[in-house]
């Protein structure tokens, strides 16, 4: 998926994607429950406006990505396992998080976005992505009062320290 | 004489020993952070917004202030520098800039971006003090219909006039539009679209958005092409001070650059692309060697970036008196406010006057710090630029999870920021405008309010709209907006193939 037919397609996939977010949005509107008196504007007028609103353009886009063709004609190279590593680094913390906590969870994305970016030294990344975690869990936590998580499987260990 | 004094109390607040700290701190961050690569101002605000959680909301804005406008000197540097503007106002500054930088003359750039910056920014802030009160008492008169219109106008300019293609930009804008359904209906307490899930009730913050689309579309963007886009790095060299020539031709494209700037960023149309823009083409007109724009000349940079911060101090103006965001940036203060359960508007002025004139006061001091910070140490700034890659895209990403999750604690928030941040990959491949997006996405629930406001009021009657006059002309603005450009281009394209 390199060149030029490659954007045409995601282009033709954008145009769809906004159509089908207006369609989705015109059936919810559709089957949503009206509680209480009618008033004159209820709460369906601004979804229903909205929903073709996107139907419009979702169909304004096909008849340009037909006609038209994609504005920028040269078509860009995709990295794509790069791409991946980044987006799954960031799906498996949400995964881990509240077992494994802010430390571990958020040195695994640290290493893998580091990795989709050409960088091998496991080692050095290991301990930066520690270091930064840990911090900012500290200044987050102690300072500023806000719950970064622990990890659930940690705690049990950590209430045995402080007894 | 009132908005003297009233300014006067505002430095006495901003003053404090306490509040100047939070102004030093804030623009320190912002510049750090809006140096960055691929972080412009707005994502910079983003992402520090955890940081003032629990400051009491007027040391909270005095820092916003400085974070503002940092990001602000922090996004010319990454542009003059590595020739990646951080936002679409900082292109034109990256035209000339780096041509600059390539020929060794990379610390001139930054001076007169820096002291442009200072100039134009220290007017403007001077209008924004006498404006926003003027702009207070229009808004006294304006009911829902109004408000109603002046929000379809805002809407309407973002979209239309920026980017090329207008149905590119509507998308974005339906698409912030759609997402601002989400949550539970404020008249009727109706749940909209929140698929059963209960987090979802409470609507999707701005700030997820915002960082999805800014921080981690981008770091994927970036993860994808990285291998095929070297950057060039340019460091400073040999003299470090502007020379007299160019200050010479500086010190007019500044005070030019903020005439076209403040008035452009202050119309509830606003934006900073326009000015930037204008400017440019302004001093390439007026120069005696138009020629070397392109190639590095230094009114190519002094201009734009004097307009750049002019219409930035613009912003604030219907910001704060009307509550009307014209920037991806004005979107995520306007965020801000609403977390402290504060709504800007003639009311704010009213209610919390130390905190505004505190923050306009503290707009004063942010300058004059900035200029201090950003002349003598351009030298630390630069060497954040010359961080490896994999280390700044992933600490980008480690804080924009940071600053997701602590927003309510819980997943469901990094769960939208991850499908947000895909979405934000598609729209920057396929060249698709974020902006609408993300002021469509807090304006569209404030404008159906006044809408059913006006409604209700008018008892059902549409034509509070159209009877309204100040209304009426909002709304046709707004469709003039649309339809001339739309026209133009029609004319254009005749032109090329008659």
């Amino acid at each position: 998926m390199t060149t030029d037919k490659g954007l045409r397609l995601g282009e033709v996939a954008f145009g769809l994607a906004v159509l089908a977010l207006g369609v989705f949005i015109a059936f919810e509107t559709w089957t949503m429950p009206v509680v209480g008196a009618a008033t004159t504007v209820g709460p369906r007028l601004f979804p229903g406006l909205i929903a073709a609103g996107l139907i419009l353009v979702g169909l304004w886009l096909q008849l340009e990505a037909v006609t038209t063709g994609p504005v920028d004609a040269e078509g860009i190279e995709i990295d794509w396992p790069a791409f991946s590593l980044v987006a799954s680094g960031l799906l498996l913390q949400i995964v881990l998080l509240e077992t494994l906590g802010w430390i571990v969870a958020g040195t695994l994305l640290f290493v893998m976005t580091a990795r989709a970016f050409g960088s091998r030294r496991y080692l050095a990344n290991i301990l930066i992505g520690v270091a930064l975690t840990a911090l900012t869990l500290l200044v987050f936590d102690l300072g500023l009062d806000l719950e970064l998580p622990i990890g659930s499987l940690f705690e049990p260990l950590l209430d045995a320290i402080r007894k | 004489m009132d908005t003297l004094s009233a300014l006067l109390h505002g430095f006495s607040v901003a003053l404090t020993p306490y509040n100047l700290m939070w102004s030093a701190i804030g623009v320190t961050l912002g510049t750090a952070i809006g140096v960055l690569p691929g972080i412009g101002p707005a994502l910079t605000v983003a992402l520090l917004l955890p940081v003032t959680y629990n400051l009491d909301p007027t040391s909270a804005f005095i820092m916003f202030a400085g974070i503002f406008y940092g990001a602000m000197y922090g996004g010319s540097t990454t542009s003059i520098l590595l020739n990646t503007p951080g936002e679409s106002a900082s292109i034109v500054t990256a035209l000339d800039g780096h041509a600059m930088a390539r020929k060794g003359r990379g610390a001139q750039a930054l001076a007169t971006a820096a002291i442009g910056s200072f100039v134009a920014g220290t007017i403007a802030t001077v209008a924004l003090t006498f404006v926003a009160p003027l702009m207070v008492r229009v808004a006294l008169a304006f009911g829902p219909a109004e408000y109603f219109a002046l929000m379809v106008l805002a809407l309407t300019t973002v979209t239309a006039v920026l980017g090329d293609s207008l149905p590119r930009g509507l998308a974005s804008l339906f698409f912030g539009l759609a997402l601002g359904l989400v949550g539970i209906d404020l008249q009727t307490g109706q749940a909209r679209f929140a698929l059963g899930v209960p987090e979802l009730l409470d609507g999707i913050d701005v700030v997820v958005v915002a960082v999805g689309l800014f921080a981690v579309g981008e770091t994927l963007y970036n993860a994808a092409r990285h291998r095929y886009e070297p950057e060039e790095l340019y460091d400073l060299k040999g003299s470090k001070w502007m020379s007299r020539e160019d200050w010479a031709r500086s010190w007019k494209p500044w005070l030019r650059g903020t005439l076209i700037g403040f008035p452009i960023g202050a119309l509830p149309a606003g934006g900073s692309e326009i000015p930037t823009f204008l400017s440019y083409l302004t001093e390439k007109r007026l120069s005696k060697h138009p020629e070397e724009f392109g190639h590095g000349a230094i009114e190519a940079v002094a201009g734009p970036e004097a307009a750049n911060n002019a219409s930035a101090a613009g912003v604030l103006a219907p910001l704060l008196s009307l509550g009307l965001p014209t920037s991806a940036t004005a979107a995520i203060m306007l965020a801000a406010f609403q977390q402290y359960g504060l709504q800007p508007g003639p009311l704010l002025f009213e209610n919390n006057s130390s905190l505004v004139w505190g923050l306009i006061a503290s707009l004063y001091i942010g300058n004059v710090l900035l200029l201090v910070l950003n002349l003598p140490m351009a030298g630390v700034w630069v060497k954040l630029l010359a961080i490896p890659r994999p280390w700044l895209y992933a600490g980008i990403l480690i804080f924009a999870t940071m600053g997701a999750y602590t927003l309510n604690n819980n997943l469901v928030d990094l769960v939208i920021l991850w499908v947000i941040g895909l979405i934000g990959f598609g729209m920057r491949v396929l060249d698709i405008p974020v902006a609408p997006c993300i002021v469509g996405l807090i304006l569209g629930p404030m404008a159906e309010q006044q809408f059913r406001r006006a409604l209700a009021i008018s008892q059902g009657d549409l034509s509070v709209f159209v009877t309204h006059p100040i209304s009426l002309g909002l709304l046709l603005t707004a469709l003039l907006l649309v339809v001339v450009p739309v026209l133009l281009r029609r004319r254009r394209a005749k032109h090329i193939t008659a």
